[in-house]
Parts: structure tokens; C-alpha cells; sequence
């Protein structure tokens, strides 16, 4: 007989997938619990600037999401937490969780008054390192749960006590520790998310050796207001405007060397990131090189509408080499034009790389026997009871795909404690 | 102008070892890597595409295989594991056999079996000569070479030897020629070939395109086995019948393989020595990474490479023995290890040579001449 006790569903990853799935499940009467691992939920679509095809930011779509998690009490969250054990079986899983001390409690107003006390800056993750912020933060402007977070770094160094001091609300905890906490659940919902490939390891696109080589994650951080340009998109070794982008599509992707796989967004992401300099920028050239373009169903009609601009070329041919010119100043891509069979070389002053996405699983795999596809993505074919991969966890896709699979796998953990 | 397609074109490259070119998904990536592609002449890629299209014509008319010295940065890159560079490496042996009007070079690029018996065959047929045809009064108390083979008769077989293998090679490099030049072959003024003929030297002695390679370290190799090659073939082919007794153009003091033993300093000997070493430094390299598949050339080994490489290695070790044989002045070991050698060495010259893998010392230079009047002519035409 199933217990109370085991009634209840975690969910481990608070970005789009997991979020849905905790709201859809614990709507449907059942008590979730969250656990994210950085200090806001939200995860990658919080750093998006638009969603594509509509091209509307996509903090309103989480601002009812976070309001739905506020108004409901079976919804459970933890940030800054990770799941550390798993064990037991399908309608009665013991689940060790640790908390990292964030060094701030629930006094905090989000006043800002500990940042301007602070010296300490460090790398801002939120924009894959193109700044600088404080070591005492918010992870973003619209962060959620908004509450500042110390960086370990601060609280050990001898500002720390200064900026504890400049709190009024004594909302500074320093003697914050990791805890661990057990949990017992009916199911687990697996949605860890993705990370962008490894530029660096595309030898010859001189990512991190041409400041003027970004990638498209970074790209949607410069276009957006709360970003490391405020929104401009400028190139990054002299902060001027670009004259002529160019997107490399399949930038590690369908190639055996690194990602083997289509992610089936990029080229979708790269045609609205067009969009964003074209809007900052109308005599902005633009090329997007491309192997295939892969705008499926609907989408395919935001491709038409992007082809149609006459300053957004489409070019066929995989990119093979990005060398800097001869003046220094720009870079010169070398790519076949496949259709006429014509090897060119062509100047761009802004190079985004179309990185594919990789599970975030084979960092952080799950601590249990699940099984993983040829990629590294939670399997669907041979799936563990009780332990549901969910969205990027389980295959490369775009945002309200994410939405749709964080409501099935709602429905498979809550089927998977009925049917006990 | 009409095309023809062959369906079957890429049943028939897999003879010739062709194996993942159905894999190429198009993406030019390969072409754009390749530090010797140019505008005027963008490959693999395109060779790729005459394969999967059944474009036979397209090949036969195509520099591009033997613009290709085979480095490997396209299969190395190749996101679909296509192996460009073992698909022009295909296309070369093709093209050998396509200009090769006899027929032979098909048969022994496409089966083993065949390639095999005919080596064996002239193997046979040297040695059953030699046995056949030696000396009255061979020396057995010195090892003298020449007292069981009379220099005179080996100059007649060496230039009988000479004249067919150059026949056959010159046959079917024009052949190449022709194919490549197309219809302009008779429109371009006969000084431009004679002005452009330089190209033809240079490419034929350095290979300097090769050394345009990221990995020039194949380059190297490719020149010691080329260059030891050809001095054995100087050595053998001009010094040798070079004592041209019968014409009256006998040199003796540096004819080769006389008997006497030249001293340490003397040119034809140091040519030897540096042959060997060439030849035995570059057939050592290429055979271990063939066996350790060290880099995308290496990777694929058809037949024949084997074959080329080991009798060349074959060649070089006998020959080694035959010297220190002679040193030692042992009679019967050194006149049982000549047979050898030869029933090695010649198989290799007049099968490799005119029909095989030995035949791209001509087409290469060739077809980067015929390439360069091409873009001259088309040039002063603009």
C-alpha cells in the first residue's frame, strides 16, 4: 500500500521543464519538490532575450510561472541545491539532497546595500564571464527568488565582515554551512537541462583566441537589457557596432569529431538572433553559413519570413577555418559555397558560433541506475521506474517543446504512484 | 553538352577500395580545410559528388586527384567520417587504371588475386632467365657478379626492359594528358607548352605542393622514397646500361654494379648509399604507420599499397645483403641473392612503373603542367 509519505514527486532541475512539471503535478494534487542548483530558478530560458518564433522576452512566461509556484503550497523549492543520493525503488525513493550555504537568508529585501559594500568582483556566470560583478549578487535582475547571494570567495576573504555589517536587515549569515536534508518520494522527474558544447574545443574557429568569435548563448546575454552591454550587441575587442555578423551554423554539431547530433534549435536561434541585429543595426549585413536549415512544422514559416529580409544571406556550406585578417581588425571565414562549388573567403567583424546543447547529465549524472542514449541524454526507451528524464535532459530541444515535456512527465510520476 | 551518369560508378570505385564516400552529406567543410584547394580548383568535395552522381566523364577529366598529396586534414575534419582523402586516393588509383589502355592496371587495382600471380609471374620468369642464361665459367672462388652475368647481356635485357616499360608509361601518360586538356589540348599554342614546361621539372623533382601540407612531415617521407627511387632507377637504367658497350658509350670508371668494389668516396657508391638509406628510412616510416594506422593516410591500406611498399622494402634489404655479400666476397651467397633481388626489384619496375602506383611520378607532374597551361591559356584569354 502506498504511504502518504511517498505521494509526494521530486523534481530535480527548477528551469522550464522542472518548473512545469512540479506546477502541473502539484495542480493535480500532488506535493513537488524542487531541487535547482543555482540560486534562481528559471535556468537557460532566463538568460534567453527573446524566444523564437514570436520573438517576445521570456521573463513574462516565468513571472506566472514563479507567481503560479508562489500561490500554491504543494510546490516545494530549493536553490542552490543538489541531489546527492538516491536509493530505493519506484513509489519509495530515499533521496539525500545538500544545500549549499548561500550566506543569505529570507530577511534579504534584495536592497543591494551588501554589493556596494563589497570590492570583491568576480566572473558573472549569468553571462558566461563577459563581466565582472560584485562577489555579493543577485544572480540577475529578475531573479527569483530574489535574494542576494555571497560568493564563497567573499566570505572568506576579510571584506566579509564589512559587508555582514552593511546589511540592515542582518540578512548575512557568514557562519552558513552545507546541510543535508532526506527526502522521501513517489517519483522523480530528471531535468538537469543542457549546457552549450565546448567552443574551445573547435579548433578552428579560434574561439577564446579572437574576442570577436562568441557563441550564440552568448549572444542572446549581449542583446538582452540586463546583459554585459545592456542590451547592445557591440564586438567585443573594441566595443564598436558590427558591420557584418556571420552565424555559423552546426558550430560542433553533426560531426562525428564532436557533437554527432542535430539540437534542432540553433538554427532557429541563430535566424532570431539575425533579427536582433537587424533591429539594432538595419544596415547590418548578415550570413548565416548553414549545412541544412532545420525549422521544423511552424517554424518553418519563421524561416521564410527571415529569408525574406534582403540584408540576411543565407549561405551553404559548413564553415571550415575563422582566421584574422591581414590588418588584424576583422576575421576572414573560409567556406565552400556548396551550391556552385566555389571556395571563398569572406569578412565578418562578428562571429557567432552556433553551439549545440549537451545534457547537463554528463557532468552531473543522476545518482541511481538510470539508463542514457548513445548521446548521453536520459533514455525513453529504457526508462528506470519511477525516474523520468524531462525535457533537455532527455533530448535537445527548443522551450515550449520543454513546457509540453515537463507536463507528460508530470503525468508519468503521477501515473507511475496511482498505479500502487 | 550532354552528361552521362553511371549509376554503378560507385560499385565500381569500390573496387579500387572506395568504402564511406556515401556517407559525404555535402557540407564543403573538407574543401575549405584543404590548404592546396584553390578557387580555380576546389576539392574533395566536388570529386566526392562525380562519385555519388555516377559522373565517370567528370572524373576522367578531373586534375583535382592528383592536385591532392593526401596529408589527411580532410578526413580528419570530416564531420560525416566520409574520408575525403582516401576517396581521391581512390580516384587516383581509378584514373591510373582508366589511363591505362591495356587493360592491366584495372586487374591489378581490382583484384588481389591478379596482382599477386602476375608479380609471382615476372618474379618467376627473372629468375628462370637468370638461371637459364648466365655465364660459361662462373667465378666461385671470387664473388664476381659479372662472371656469372656478363655485363653486356645485363645492358641489353636492362635496355629491352627500358624500352617496354617506357613504352606502355608513355602510352598512357599521354593518355592522361589528353584527358586532361580536353578540347583545349589542341587549342593552346605549342609555346605555351614549351614556356610552361618548367612546371613539369619542378613538380616531377620537389613535389613543392606537398610541402603547402599542414603535416609536412609526409612530404618528407614522399621525397626520400621519390628521390631514392629515382636515384636507383639513374643508377640502374642510365649507369648501368650507361656503359653502353654496344653503342661505344662505355664510362667505365662509373659504371654500375661492375666488379670491382669502388672505394668508400666514389660518386656511384655514395649514390647507392643514399638511395638505400632514402628508400629504407621512407618504406620503414610509411609500413609502421600503415600497420599503427598513425594518420588519416594510414588509415586504409589497399592491396597494392602494401604490395608497392613491401617489394620496395624487399628490394632494398637484398640489395643491402648483395653489397655486404660482395664485401665479404662470398660467391655462391652473393649470386643466390642477386637472383633474389631481381626477382623482387623487377616485378616491381616494369608492373608499378607503367600500370600501378610507381605511374603517378608522370601523371602528377604531368597533370599539374597540363593544369597551369590550362590556366595560362585561359588567362591570356580573358
Amino acid at each position: 500500500m502506498a504511504s502518504t509519505e511517498t505521494q509526494g514527486i521530486l523534481v530535480v532541475g527548477g528551469g522550464m521543464t522542472g518548473i512545469t512539471a512540479a506546477l502541473e503535478a502539484a495542480e493535480a494534487g500532488y506535493d513537488t519538490y524542487i531541487v535547482e542548483k543555482n540560486p534562481y530558478l528559471g535556468g537557460r530560458v532566463a538568460q534567453l532575450h527573446h524566444y523564437f518564433p514570436k520573438l517576445c522576452p521570456p521573463l513574462c512566461g516565468l513571472e506566472i510561472n514563479f507567481r503560479r509556484v508562489r500561490q500554491n503550497p504543494r510546490v516545494r523549492f530549493f536553490t542552490m541545491a543538489e541531489v546527492e543520493n538516491i536509493s530505493g525503488e519506484e513509489g519509495n525513493f530515499d533521496v539525500t539532497i545538500r544545500l549549499n550555504p548561500r550566506y543569505v537568508n529570507e530577511k534579504c529585501t534584495a536592497c543591494g546595500k551588501c554589493a556596494e559594500a563589497c570590492n570583491i568582483e568576480i566572473e558573472n556566470p549569468f553571462n558566461y564571464g563577459m563581466n565582472q560583478m560584485k562577489a555579493a549578487y543577485l544572480p540577475h535582475d529578475m531573479a527569483y527568488p530574489p535574494r542576494y547571494v555571497l560568493d564563497a570567495s567573499l566570505v572568506e576573504s576579510d571584506e566579509a565582515q564589512k559587508v555582514k555589517e552593511a546589511c540592515p536587515y542582518d540578512a548575512i549569515d557568514l557562519e552558513m554551512a552545507p546541510k543535508t536534508m532526506n527526502l522521501k518520494v513517489g517519483a522523480i522527474v530528471y531535468a538537469t537541462g543542457w549546457k552549450p558544447y565546448d567552443a574551445s574545443k573547435l579548433e578552428a574557429y579560434g574561439f577564446e583566441q579572437y574576442p570577436d568569435v562568441i557563441t550564440n548563448v552568448m549572444m542572446e546575454r549581449m542583446a538582452s537589457f540586463s546583459g554585459p552591454t545592456q542590451g547592445k550587441i557591440l564586438r567585443p575587442s573594441n566595443n564598436e557596432a558590427p558591420k557584418h555578423v556571420a552565424f555559423v551554423q552546426c558550430a560542433g554539431s553533426r560531426d562525428e569529431n564532436h557533437l554527432p547530433y542535430c539540437s534542432g534549435v540553433c538554427c532557429l536561434a541563430s535566424m532570431k538572433q539575425a533579427t536582433y541585429v537587424r533591429d539594432q543595426y538595419p544596415d547590418a549585413k548578415i550570413t548565416i553559413f548553414f549545412i541544412d536549415i532545420r525549422a521544423t512544422d511552424r517554424l518553418e514559416n519563421f524561416y521564410l519570413n527571415v529569408k525574406k529580409d534582403e540584408n540576411i544571406e543565407f549561405f551553404k556550406g559548413k564553415v571550415a577555418q575563422i582566421n584574422p585578417d591581414e590588418a588584424g581588425e576583422g576575421l576572414i571565414l573560409k567556406v565552400e559555397d556548396t551550391t556552385k562549388e566555389s571556395l571563398h573567403e569572406i569578412p565578418a567583424d562578428l562571429v557567432v558560433l552556433a553551439t549545440g546543447m549537451q545534457p547537463n547529465t554528463l557532468d552531473n549524472p543522476v545518482p541511481a541506475q538510470v539508463a542514457y542514449d548513445d548521446y548521453g541524454f536520459i533514455s525513453t526507451l529504457d526508462v528506470t521506474p519511477g525516474i523520468y528524464g524531462a525535457g533537455c535532459s532527455r533530448v535537445p530541444t527548443n522551450v515550449s517543446e520543454c513546457v509540453q515535456d515537463g507536463t507528460a512527465a508530470a503525468l508519468k510520476a503521477i501515473q507511475s504512484i496511482a498505479r500502487r | 553538352m550532354s552528361v552521362r551518369v553511371d549509376p554503378s560508378l560507385m560499385k565500381e570505385l569500390e573496387e579500387f577500395g572506395l568504402k564511406d564516400a556515401n556517407k559525404c552529406f555535402h557540407c564543403g567543410n573538407c574543401t575549405a580545410i584543404c590548404p592546396l584547394s584553390t578557387p580555380e580548383n576546389p576539392f574533395p568535395r566536388k570529386l566526392m559528388k562525380y562519385a555519388q552522381m555516377g559522373l565517370r566523364d567528370k572524373i576522367l577529366s578531373s586534375p583535382e586527384p592528383w592536385l591532392c598529396y593526401y596529408c589527411g586534414d580532410c578526413s580528419d575534419n570530416c564531420p560525416r567520417g566520409a574520408d575525403p582523402g582516401e576517396a581521391m586516393m581512390v580516384m587516383r588509383r581509378y584514373l591510373t587504371s582508366l589511363y591505362d589502355w591495356t587493360g592491366f592496371s584495372r586487374k591489378f587495382y581490382t583484384s588481389e588475386k591478379f596482382e599477386i600471380i602476375a608479380i609471382t609471374i615476372v618474379g618467376l620468369l627473372v629468375g628462370l632467365a637468370m638461371w637459364l642464361f648466365h655465364g660459361e665459367n662462373p667465378d666461385m672462388a671470387h664473388a664476381r657478379l659479372n662472371t656469372v652475368w656478363p655485363a653486356g647481356a645485363i645492358e641489353i635485357a636492362d635496355l629491352i626492359m627500358a624500352a617496354v616499360l617506357t613504352f606502355f608509361l608513355l602510352t598512357n601518360t599521354w593518355r592522361c594528358f589528353s584527358f586532361t586538356m580536353g578540347d583545349l589540348k589542341a587549342k593552346v599554342p605549342l609555346g605555351l607548352y614549351v614556356t610552361q614546361a618548367k612546371e613539369f621539372v619542378v613538380h616531377f623533382l620537389t613535389q613543392r605542393k606537398f610541402g603547402e601540407c599542414t603535416d609536412r612531415m609526409q612530404w618528407f617521407v614522399h621525397l626520400s622514397i621519390m628521390t631514392g627511387y629515382v636515384t636507383m632507377m639513374f643508377l640502374v637504367i642510365v649507369l648501368l646500361a650507361g656503359g653502353l658497350e654496344i653503342i661505344g658509350l662505355a664510362w667505365e670508371p662509373i659504371a654500375f654494379q661492375r666488379d670491382v668494389i669502388y672505394p668508400l668516396w666514389h660518386p656511384v657508391r655514395l649514390l647507392g648509399y643514399y638511395a638505400t638509406a632514402a628508400l629504407l628510412y621512407g618504406t620503414t616510416y610509411a609500413l609502421i604507420g600503415r600497420i599503427k594506422k598513425t594518420k588519416a593516410p594510414y588509415k586504409n591500406s589497399h592491396s597494392t599499397d602494401w604490395m608497392f611498399l613491401i617489394l620496395l622494402q624487399l628490394t632494398v634489404l637484398t640489395g643491402i645483403f648483395i653489397h655486404f655479400a660482395r664485401l665479404l666476397n662470398w660467391p655462391m651467397t652473393t649470386y643466390v641473392l642477386n637472383v633474389v633481388h631481381l626477382m623482387i626489384a623487377v616485378p616491381m619496375l616494369v608492373l608499378e612503373v607503367p600500370f600501378a602506383k610507381w605511374a603517378h611520378m608522370m601523371y602528377r607532374p604531368v597533370v599539374l603542367y597540363a593544369t597551369s597551361v590550362k590556366e595560362k591559356y585561359l588567362e591570356q584569354q580573358r
